[in-house]
């Protein structure tokens, strides 16, 4: 066991997490090159940049949106997002590993916080889940992957809770932190692959949007050529 | 929303077409297309993606649409299709899903490996048949991107649909045979007027301007070195006499140095809503009679919402040789106005107006603003829809659907059921007798619309109000006090 858990918290996390940056990097510049060479290629460079920049802000930040479309879907996908992303980031335990494993660290939430916002991540969790099945807009639209994510999600987050307060893991600590290791490195594999890659993207999408509006001139003769078509009129 | 009666939803889905054509042309679609090949069809539909996307600048879109759709479902909430069918598969992400998953499987290394190892035959032609009812079920309004989390835009891959559908022969006819006349038939406009007739046309409406307002206002024609063009939609020679007299009783009144094009005065433009070829071609046309007339400040657009969008988005694309500014007329005139240079009788409209946003230019938020506060100049009564502005909906004759009559039982009662609500709504609250639409398409749409669903109010662009109420001097000068 304390074999595994080493081999988890060392050299496979360390694998893990330098694919999850290089894939995500990797898709980031697929996106963000795309964007270059579609202005390049445009007809006219008038792109609205701050129109576009505002919606990009509006959505990192969508307190704004959440009462627009599905408000109580919208408010437990913001409050599921919130957990994800600080828990993991701020967590006192997480930054303790940082700052012995690198030599410098960020500040940590209180472990209070810390409890409350993994219990909502969790709920989240499944409160996602179940909106998914339980909807026949959601379902025919998911793939196995969007039923996949919640529940794998809420695997470390459970098992870290529960490794946090040892009272309700007695026994069975290290099953636990063993599961929360190996779970989260394997979440870290799958993000630059599915649909989680977005925590990299969403950045990126609204300016996507608007530069593939955005045409190259004479394109449209080339695609007629191409596909032998230049003679025929309309 | 109220629920389809069972009459509404036999009438709204109703094929008009023979079943011979339909099995002839294996697409059993509500819009007419004309005979193309349909052999092989899924190969020639992959090899006009493939050359689209060789030439064009979709790939990169669809590469980050595929990462980043999190199959949400809160543009079921947005899409005013969806709502009145309840159709799962109106969901805008749905319909976009098609398109991608062909994208997926057929041009990701991923997708042709996932094809090779479970021996997935990819693309059908049944795929391709659903393809075709799904891109022109949407009237490409594009409301959907404005509440989606991952920035996905429905509207630009409806858009790509079709163009890509266009090129194996699946286009409404009614859009193909207007575009064909307009680009190499006799009367180079979608409505097929002839010269003659347009010069009749605007005779008649000078002689109607004159016994109207007793001044001489005239339309010029073929002027050389002019600061504007300007171009309407063509439709409006036909339909609008009111919308194009308020017009020129605008550009009489500020003494403005503009001019129609005898070589092109049809501003429509149905490239934007199936082929990004054809969207070129119309406007290498503008170019040239732009180039042909000498004009020195720009090319101003009539009320049209699609016109506008097609040639302020995509003008300077293409047009190298002669690039101009392009300017809606509607713009035009509220400059005028705070310029001080019109004058109104703000008693001449006493009816409550209420303002139909047109998705073609308040989605992307260029014209919002300024007819709004035309409107508030001269007229007392205004009442707000709600939603509107970006948010607004859709008339339900997006997208070109609107040109295709065959389909106005659909479009009057899916497309434009939520519309007509919110219209029945506004009138109800606010009783407001004009509803404006400052757009060819969406006014034909709504005047459907209101005679369909039995809607009681009166619906006017907003120049035929401005006609009513401008004041010309009687010597046809211009006014300069600015005060009203």
């Amino acid at each position: 066991m304390e074999s595994w858990l080493e081999f988890g918290k060392g050299p496979l996390f360390r694998l893990c997490f330098a694919l999850m940056v290089l894939g995500l990097l990797r898709t980031f510049s697929f996106s963000l090159l795309g964007i270059i060479g579609a202005y390049r290629k445009a007809g006219d460079k008038i792109v609205p940049w701050g129109d576009l920049t505002n919606k990009t802000i509006s959505w990192l930040i969508p307190l704004g949106h959440l009462w627009k479309a599905r408000p109580v879907y919208s408010f437990i996908s913001f409050i599921w997002h919130i957990g994800l992303i600080l828990v993991p980031l701020f967590l006192a335990a997480h930054v303790k590993l940082w700052k012995a494993s690198v030599g410098f660290a960020w500040f940590n939430l209180p472990q209070r916080v810390a409890d409350i916002l993994t219990l909502t991540t969790i709920t989240a969790a499944i409160l996602l889940f179940v909106m998914r099945i339980g909807s026949s807009e959601a379902r025919i639209l998911s793939r196995k992957q969007d039923y996949f994510w919640p529940l794998l999600l809420a695997i470390p987050f459970v098992t870290g809770f529960l490794c946090a307060n040892v009272s309700l893991s007695a026994g069975g600590y290290e099953a636990c932190i063993l599961i929360h290791i190996y779970s989260a490195n394997l979440v870290m594999v799958l993000i630059p692959f599915t649909k989680v890659a977005h925590c990299m993207l969403l950045p990126l999408s609204q300016y996507v949007s608007g530069l593939g509006w955005k045409f190259p001139r004479d394109s449209g003769d080339r695609v007629a050529a191409t596909l032998g078509k230049k003679e025929m009129p309309v | 929303m109220n629920p389809l009666t069972i009459e509404e939803r036999q009438k709204a889905f109703a094929i008009p077409k023979k079943q011979e054509v339909i099995e002839r042309q294996k697409l059993p679609v509500r819009y007419h297309v004309e005979d193309f090949p349909i052999e092989d069809r899924p190969r020639r539909f992959l090899q006009a993606f493939a050359a689209i996307l060789k030439h064009s600048n979709y790939r990169f879109v669809l590469d980050h649409y595929i990462r980043t759709s999190a199959k949400c479902s809160r543009c079921t909430v947005q899409c005013q299709v969806y709502e009145a069918t309840k159709d799962l598969r109106d969901i805008p992400c749905y319909r976009s899903e098609m398109l991608l998953k062909v994208y997926r499987r057929h041009f990701t290394v991923a997708g042709l490996l996932r094809g090779r190892l479970t021996s997935d035959p990819g693309l059908t032609d049944e795929q391709i048949q659903e393809m075709a009812r799904a891109f022109y079920d949407c009237t490409a309004c594009r409301r959907c991107q404005i509440e989606c989390p991952a920035g996905i835009d429905h509207g630009l891959v409806t858009h790509l649909g079709r163009y890509i559908l266009a090129e194996i022969g699946i286009a409404p006819r009614a859009l193909v045979v207007s575009t064909r006349e307009q680009l190499i038939g006799e009367t180079k406009n979608t409505s097929a007027i002839p010269l003659p007739a347009l010069t009749d046309t605007i005779e008649f409406l000078e002689e109607e301007m004159a016994e109207i307002k007793g001044v001489e206002v005239k339309f010029p024609i073929d002027v050389e070195g002019a600061d504007y063009l300007f171009i309407a939609p063509v439709s409006d020679f036909l339909m609008e006499a009111e919308t194009l007299m308020g017009i020129a009783c605008v550009m009489h009144a500020v003494n403005a140095s503009w001019t129609l094009g005898t070589n092109n005065y049809d501003a429509i433009n149905y490239g934007l809503f199936y082929s990004d070829h054809v969207l070129e071609k119309v406007l290498l046309n503008m170019e040239k009679e732009a180039e042909r007339l000498k004009i020195k400040k720009g090319i101003l657009i009539g009320e049209c919402g699609h016109a506008t969008r097609s040639a302020r988005g995509y003008y300077n694309t293409y047009a190298k040789r002669y690039p101009l500014p392009i300017i809606n007329v509607m713009e035009y005139t509220w400059d005028q106005i705070r310029a001080g240079k019109l004058k109104f009788d703000r008693n001449m409209i006493k009816e409550t107006v209420t303002y139909h946003d047109p998705c073609n230019i308040a989605r992307p938020g260029w014209i919002i603003e300024q007819p709004r506060n035309i409107i508030k100049y001269f007229i007392d009564d205004y009442v707000e829809m709600s939603p509107s502005r970006r948010n607004n909906f859709c008339c339900g004759g997006g997208g070109g659907t609107v040109s295709i009559d065959e389909i106005r039982p659909y479009r009057t009662t899916i497309g434009g059921r939520k519309k007509a609500e919110q219209i029945s709504k506004t009138i109800k609250d606010g009783k407001a007798h004009y509803i404006i639409a400052p757009c060819a398409n969406c006014k034909k749409q709504l005047r459907e619309l209101i005679e369909d669903q039995k809607i009681p109010s009166t619906l006017v662009g907003l120049h035929d109000l401005i006609y009513k109420a401008i004041i010309l001097s009687d010597d046809g000068v211009a006014w300069h006090d600015g005060n009203n």
